[in-house]
């Protein structure tokens, strides 16, 4: 960890950054998002497996952009957020200063070409739970299927805090804040929480990188990441785009191949 | 508030016959927003546009229904009507009482009233419709003729003619195409280089006229008026500006046995050459693929033999670019070859040919000099076989259309035999004799009447090779179906015509759309011909469907036409149903740039007054948005959206059909 803050420390002394992004200890345990803007206050700063959340949601935030340079430490699922807001035009090379830990050694990134590679070169398996339960979710009937989601849809609140969390919800005006036309139904009942999970499972398809943050920040623990992990398994056995991956844009919905595979056409 | 009126057109009796139009008014009448509703016999008319017009002014509309046909027919009439009484044409729209509702059902109670709720329908978009202008886009008065044969000169020297610049691309080394190869055209027998070579010649002198030979399209950008194309010069090796086409180089060229594609592979050219005699331009390349000096690096002779230094190994491509405002797809046809055919022994027995074959060795530029030889020994053959309808017309082959020009030219075959060899034998089989055209079946009765040439109704199941003759086994269907034999010294097959190889590479690089066999399709097969649904880009000839050389010159003419209207103008006036840009909410993602089947989309970027950049923004090019909505559709922020069809217009549709009330006791 002392090599971390180190490093920090030296960008800041030196005027390479004047804002990082880390994590610090919370309350239970967690690695809580910090914002650090001076190097005596890096003694806090910590990197381990309870860093989970995804700080490329921070990048687009408005108040952020009186800061000149900002550094990132950047877990697994915060890299391949950057590489999908880099494809899709959001951040560009060398705007940001992106750190990484990998057994135990401080990685910085030269430039997003690096960052695409180490990505190639560490993606990890899915995991096999989820897997496991989403063939439970296939295996049922469609009836069932049907029953399942608006049971566990119903209790959604419209908090949005799935959008919040995520890090590719980055709309300045989103899609349900629109009136003329009302496209998604405002109070929390029924037919409009099924239409706001559709709309944003669909929006996310092909290009959620599955870092798991909407369902973490669910607070009626709604499984909705199995809803754009599905889409996105599709995508993969069918077109080969992972999202995440990639520095140009790769996206299954506007990109047509000559030998693209036609059996899900019936 | 919205004053909406309705008009219901009965079309003579298309609609009425199945739909009450009066009812479908007085429905419409209780409709919120409707002011004024009425039906009518013909909307179209004069008096029914009166009506309109009438209506808007006493009633002060602030949008008009019309209930009639299809608005591809006539919505342009009552747009211009609804402007001629001083309300915005895009504040009219038109519910297609005709082929949505009154053709496809029965006269019934129900019938009416879908036809009232298609109005109902329209009623709810048009109270969302805004005022639109047509747009303006500048226009560049030079045209791109893209192939050099028959159409394409003809589409060249018309719009030359008229005073606009042209620039013609021909893959070949020459201009001429395959109306060069032939030897004699029907109906007239006229020779066909004796009429086309003046025109080629005209093209090469024409001072509008720029001819790249050699040269094939690189690249289209852009949009009708102001088209960027790039054009990939290949390298001659030969300076046409210093070479005199003195010949000598072909002369002394060593390599002399190269397959001549002018003659069909039945003579042979140098590596060095000059398709034939007549070619535009007459000077020289060099066929790289075959000269030992760009296989081995050594020979060089051809250089050393020149006398104006003309040669150049070093040559390399080069890509030009030029601006357009208009492009001339005349690229032509081609034909079936060997093994197309293993029935009729194609490619294992060389006196089975093709069509453009006996053409060369029917022209007396031919290998033969116009002594008709069969191609295995060189003896004049004295019974011949034409069978029509090789591959066309056949679903098995895969080719079930009629390739158009063979009843004619075998006729003409037949003809030209027996002009050549009075006492010749000259059989033709066929399916059926097409002949449509002015003096086309006088044509077929003279080569069977005058000519004595034999025509068999059936079709050849085998040829084989008996003692030195092709036995050719077909059937008489006219006598009983009795099987016939026939003996003769060679066979010509009438190939199915085809598109060229690269035509669909073509299409693509145009964004021209094309049909299952490639050949390049109009925009409407009546009414719209020689357009493509690509705006400024238009079909001359065989590269649209396979057609004889009146056909091509006059679509060719036709489309000259087209280039010369579009060039009297200096800008080009456009429906204003495109998309646009919502700049508040567009994040810049640029997913719909990949989408746009048009490049249409463009990087803008939003700047403070003092420079700073606020954030970069998607911006449609209006002059290349042809409307077609797929950015729409996928921009999650919904900051694109289309005039006239707006997400707003098309809800208040979709709601309307959920929010059903009676208006009336249908």
């Amino acid at each position: 960890m002392s090599e971390l803050i180190n490093k920090v420390s030296q960008f800041f002394s030196s005027g390479i950054i004047d804002l990082f992004i880390g994590y610090k200890k919370g309350r239970l345990g967690e690695g809580k998002p910090a914002f650090f803007t001076k190097p005596e206050q890096l003694n806090e700063l910590i990197f381990d497996e309870n860093c989970i959340v995804n700080l490329a949601v921070y990048l687009r935030k408005p108040e952020l952009k009186k800061y000149s340079k900002i550094g990132v430490l950047a877990n697994f699922g915060t890299l391949r957020a950057l590489l999908q807001l880099a494809a899709e035009n959001q951040i560009a090379d060398g705007q940001y200063l992106i750190l990484t830990v990998a057994d135990g050694k401080v990685l910085e990134f030269a430039n997003l070409k690096a960052i695409e590679e180490y990505v190639a070169n560490n993606l990890p398996k899915p995991n096999p739970e989820r897997i496991a339960f989403l063939k439970e979710i296939e295996s049922k009937s469609r009836e069932e299927r049907w029953e399942f989601w608006t049971r566990e849809l119903a209790s959604c609140i419209r908090c949005y805090a799935c959008r919040a969390a995520c890090p590719l919800c980055y709309c300045e005006q989103c899609l349900v804040e629109c009136n003329q036309p009302q496209w998604v139904g405002v109070p929390p009942t029924g037919m409009g929480n099924l239409e706001w999970h559709i709309v944003r499972a669909m929006h996310l398809a092909g290009r959620c990188i599955g870092c798991g943050e909407c369902e973490a920040a669910c607070p009626m623990e709604i499984p909705i990441g199995f809803l754009t992990q599905k889409l996105n398994m599709a995508i993969i056995s069918n077109f080969g785009q992972v999202p995440g991956t990639k520095l140009e844009p790769d996206y299954a919905l506007s990109t047509f191949k000559v030998d693209d595979k036609e059996n899900f056409i019936r | 508030m919205a004053r909406i009126g309705v008009f219901v057109c009965h079309c003579g009796e298309n609609i009425s016959s199945t739909v009450d139009c009066a009812k479908v008014a007085e429905i419409a009448s209780n409709y919120p927003g409707v002011v004024y509703s009425i039906d009518y016999k013909y909307m179209c008319s004069d008096p029914g546009q009166n009506l309109i017009k009438e209506a808007i002014q006493k009633h002060k509309l602030t949008g008009v229904v019309v209930a009639a046909c299809s608005p591809r027919m006539h919505e342009p009439t009552f747009r211009k009507a609804t402007a001629e009484a001083g309300l915005n044409p895009y504040l009219c729209e038109m519910a297609n009482l005709r082929e949505h509702c009154s053709w496809v059902h029965y006269r019934e109670d129900t019938t009416t009233e879908k036809a009232a709720e298609l109005v109902r329908v329209l009623v709810e978009k048009v109270k969302h419709n805004e005022e639109l202008y047509p747009i303006k886009v500048p226009i560049t008065k030079t045209a791109l003729v893209i192939g050099g044969g028959i159409g394409g000169i003809q589409a060249a020297l018309d719009i030359a003619n008229s005073g606009h610049k042209v620039i013609m691309v021909e893959k070949n080394p020459s201009i001429g195409g395959k109306m060069a190869q032939l030897s004699e055209t029907f109906p007239t027998l006229d020779c066909s280089q004796c009429i086309l070579t003046p025109r080629m010649v005209e093209v090469a002198q024409h001072p509008n006229i720029t001819l790249y030979t050699y040269a094939e399209i690189e690249s289209v950008d852009g949009f009708i008026g102001n088209f960027k194309v790039t054009i990939r010069q290949k390298a001659k090796s030969v300076d046409h500006k210093a070479c005199t086409g003195c010949g000598l180089c072909i002369e002394k060229c060593p390599i002399k046995k190269i397959p001549d594609e002018f003659n069909a592979g039945l003579g042979n050219r140098a590596a060095i050459y000059v398709p034939f005699p007549q070619a535009v331009p007459n000077k020289p390349v060099i066929d790289r693929n075959n000269c030992t000096y760009f296989l081995k690096g050594k020979c060089g002779l051809c250089k050393k033999v020149c006398p104006a230094d003309a040669i150049h190994y070093e040559q390399e491509d080069e890509l030009i670019k030029v601006d357009v405002g208009a492009i001339v797809a005349a690229t032509g046809f081609d034909i079936k070859h060997s093994d197309f055919f293993p029935e009729y022994g194609y490619g294992k027995y060389p006196d089975v040919i093709d069509g453009l074959q006996f053409e060369r060795l029917a022209s007396a530029s031919g290998p033969t000099l116009g002594v008709l030889k069969r191609p295995s020994d060189g003896k004049e053959p004295e019974s011949i076989v034409f069978i029509a309808c090789a591959g066309s017309r056949d679903p098995a082959k895969g080719i079930p259309y009629c390739s158009k020009i063979c009843c004619m030219y075998t006729a003409k075959h037949a003809m030209l035999f027996k002009h050549k060899n009075h006492h010749g034998k000259a059989t033709v089989f066929y399916m059926d004799i097409r002949a449509g055209g002015k003096m086309y079946d006088e044509f077929v009765r003279r080569a069977i009447e005058e000519d004595d040439v034999n025509y068999i109704r059936g079709r050849v199941s085998r040829i084989y090779e008996k003692n030195g003759k092709l036995i050719v086994c077909g059937v008489d269907t006219l006598l009983n179906s009795r099987p016939v034999e026939i003996e003769a010294d060679m066979v010509v097959l009438a190939t199915a015509a085809i598109a060229n190889s690269d035509s669909e590479e073509l299409a693509q690089k145009l964004h021209i759309s094309y049909d299952p066999y490639h050949f390049f399709s109009e925009a409407h097969p009546k009414l719209r011909p020689v357009e493509t649904n690509t705006a400024g880009i238009m079909l001359a000839g065989a590269c649209q469907a396979p057609k004889d050389i009146p056909d091509t010159v006059s679509q060719a003419s036709g489309t000259a036409a087209k280039v010369v209207a579009l060039f009297s103008q200096d800008e080009l006036t456009r429906e204003p149903l495109i998309a646009y840009v919502n700049n508040n909410t567009c994040v810049g993602c640029f997913l719909c740039q990949s989408v746009c089947p048009y490049l249409a989309i463009e990087k803008e970027e939003i700047r403070r007054r003092d420079g700073t950049l606020v954030k970069t923004v998607a911006k449609i090019n209006p002059g290349l948005c042809q409307g077609c909505g797929t950015c729409v559709a996928l921009c999650r922020s919904k900051s694109i959206d289309i005039h006239g069809y707006t997400n707003r217009q098309i809800y208040a549709e979709v709601s309307a059909l959920f929010n059903r009330r009676e208006y009336a006791g249908v």
